[in-house]
């Protein structure tokens, strides 16, 4: 049984699972331990998590989309693979950064929603366009129109990141600045530290998760050419060999 | 480039022939959009304040509902034997993509040309409309729902839950469209510019137009 268990390690495909769900898991420890912010308290611990899905879910969609115009351009398959492996991450993580955004503004802004930031709206306008994305994908079975009619939508699609992301300094917006910038950055030592140990961590979990729904993608691929044949075509002539 | 725009009005005729013929926009989908009008402010109590104040973001919002109808119509929906025959007689894609979008443009003009004098006698809107200052606004508007209707309309194409699954697709990428509108006709009748608004719907319209002319051959493939 034991041998069993360390053989899980033996194998080179997942030590990045394992590596990802270990850094996760001591990321999410650290923002528990991290010391408290001199105005929000400990409620300024959620924002580890939430920062960190924010950003995997920019990266995930950036993803899609320069798979949808890899698609496109190179008509390979791997890359279809690639934009919904990474679709799908994303939709995950923005519905995970929209639900902390929300639990972090109950106490801050004493409401869980609020127009007034430009930030948290353009996020879930964000998540609709992309379930809209799935949503197109399960509409189709042949996964060569599949890719097709969904990379038009991937590259449309990834307008939304840029207007996320500068949707803090494009319009007048409870949400906080950018955190990081050029002249520095704004928060102390040790928080600094924990929230970029988690923005590695997730970004080592969306590398496990997309490889690993990348991999199921092309399987699917190639079950629908094994299945997907047309009615007659297992018919077959008679082979005078067989009965010898 | 002649032979292109003969093509592309070519599409729009037929389009507008098949509306003239089967009224889906104009006969069905016109009258609903007013009914709209009239059901919100009896769903609000008909509060005549609310309704003043709301009335801009509520037509454009209903514009926006409707409009997708319009563009998603059933008669103006192709069979895959129809676009076969058409790109076999060699039809440009592009062509064909402009033409279906100005005849559902000119379609929509029409619709929002109707429910805009009964929107003003309805809701009585507490703004001033400008309407010239408007007027190049509501006209990208109009080409940018038209345009994105018909690059939905394209990707969802033969779909069985096309009906269900394209204003989910259209809708959230229509947002930048209804606020420039919206917010140019709330400041349309003040002193302030409404030329930030009138940039976001110039460059949506151009974004949109730039990825359906580029995918424009793609999609045709797709949908034969």
């Amino acid at each position: 049984m034991i041998r069993k268990f360390l053989s899980i390690f033996s194998n080179p495909r997942n030590l990045i699972p394992i590596i990802a769900t270990v850094a996760v898991v001591s990321g999410l420890v650290a923002a528990l331990l991290s010391p408290p912010d001199l105005r929000m308290g400990n409620l300024v611990k959620i924002m580890y998590p939430h920062v960190a899905s924010a950003w995997l879910a920019f990266v995930a969609f950036i993803v899609t989309g320069v798979g949808s115009a890899g698609w496109l351009i190179s008509r390979r398959m791997h890359f279809d693979h690639t934009a919904v492996a990474s679709a799908e991450i994303g939709v995950m993580f923005t519905a995970i950064a929209v639900l902390t955004g929300m639990i972090w503004g109950q106490p801050i802004w004493g409401t869980p929603w609020h127009w007034g930031d430009a930030r948290l709206t353009s996020t879930a306008v964000m998540f609709f366009v992309y379930v809209g994305y799935l949503a197109l994908r399960r509409a189709t079975t042949d996964p060569y129109i599949r890719a097709r009619r969904s990379s038009v939508l991937g590259i449309i699609a990834v307008v939304q990141v840029p207007i996320v992301y500068f949707s803090v300094t494009l319009w007048r917006t409870l949400h906080q600045g950018f955190t990081v910038r050029p002249d520095g950055i704004n928060l102390s030592g040790s928080m600094v530290f924990t929230l970029f140990f988690n923005v590695a961590a997730f970004s080592l979990l969306y590398i496990a998760l997309s490889s690993a729904r990348t991999r199921l993608a092309a399987r699917e691929a190639e079950v629908y050419q094994e299945e997907g044949q047309t009615a007659g075509s297992v018919v077959t002539a008679p082979s005078l060999e067989a009965g010898r | 480039m002649k032979r292109f725009w003969a093509q592309a009005g070519r599409i729009t005729l037929r389009d507008l022939l098949i509306e003239g013929r089967a009224g889906e926009g104009l006969a069905i989908i016109l009258p609903f959009g007013v009914l709209a009008l009239l059901v919100i402010p009896l769903a609000t109590d008909a509060s005549a304040t609310l309704l003043s104040n709301l009335a801009a973001p509520i037509f454009w919002l209903i514009t926006l509902v409707f409009g997708i109808q319009i563009a998603f119509r059933q008669s103006a929906a192709e069979t895959a034997t129809q676009r076969r025959m058409l790109t076999m007689l060699g039809l440009d894609p592009v062509a064909r993509f402009v033409g279906r979008s100005l005849s559902s443009g000119i379609i929509l003009l029409i619709f929002l040309l109707v429910l805009f004098p009964i929107m003003l006698a309805l809701f009585q809107p507490e703004v001033e409309v400008g309407l010239l200052r408007v007027l190049p606004d509501t006209l990208l508007y109009v080409s940018g729902l038209a345009m994105l209707g018909t690059l939905i309309g394209d990707i969802s194409s033969g779909l069985r839950n096309r009906t269900a699954l394209a204003p989910l697709l259209s809708a959230p990428l229509a947002i930048p469209l209804v606020m420039g509108a919206s917010q140019a006709m709330l400041g349309s009748g003040q002193e302030d510019g409404i030329l930030t608004w009138t940039i976001l719907l110039g460059l949506s319209n151009l974004l949109i137009a730039v990825v359906s002319v580029l995918t424009a051959r793609t999609l045709e493939e797709a949908a034969l």
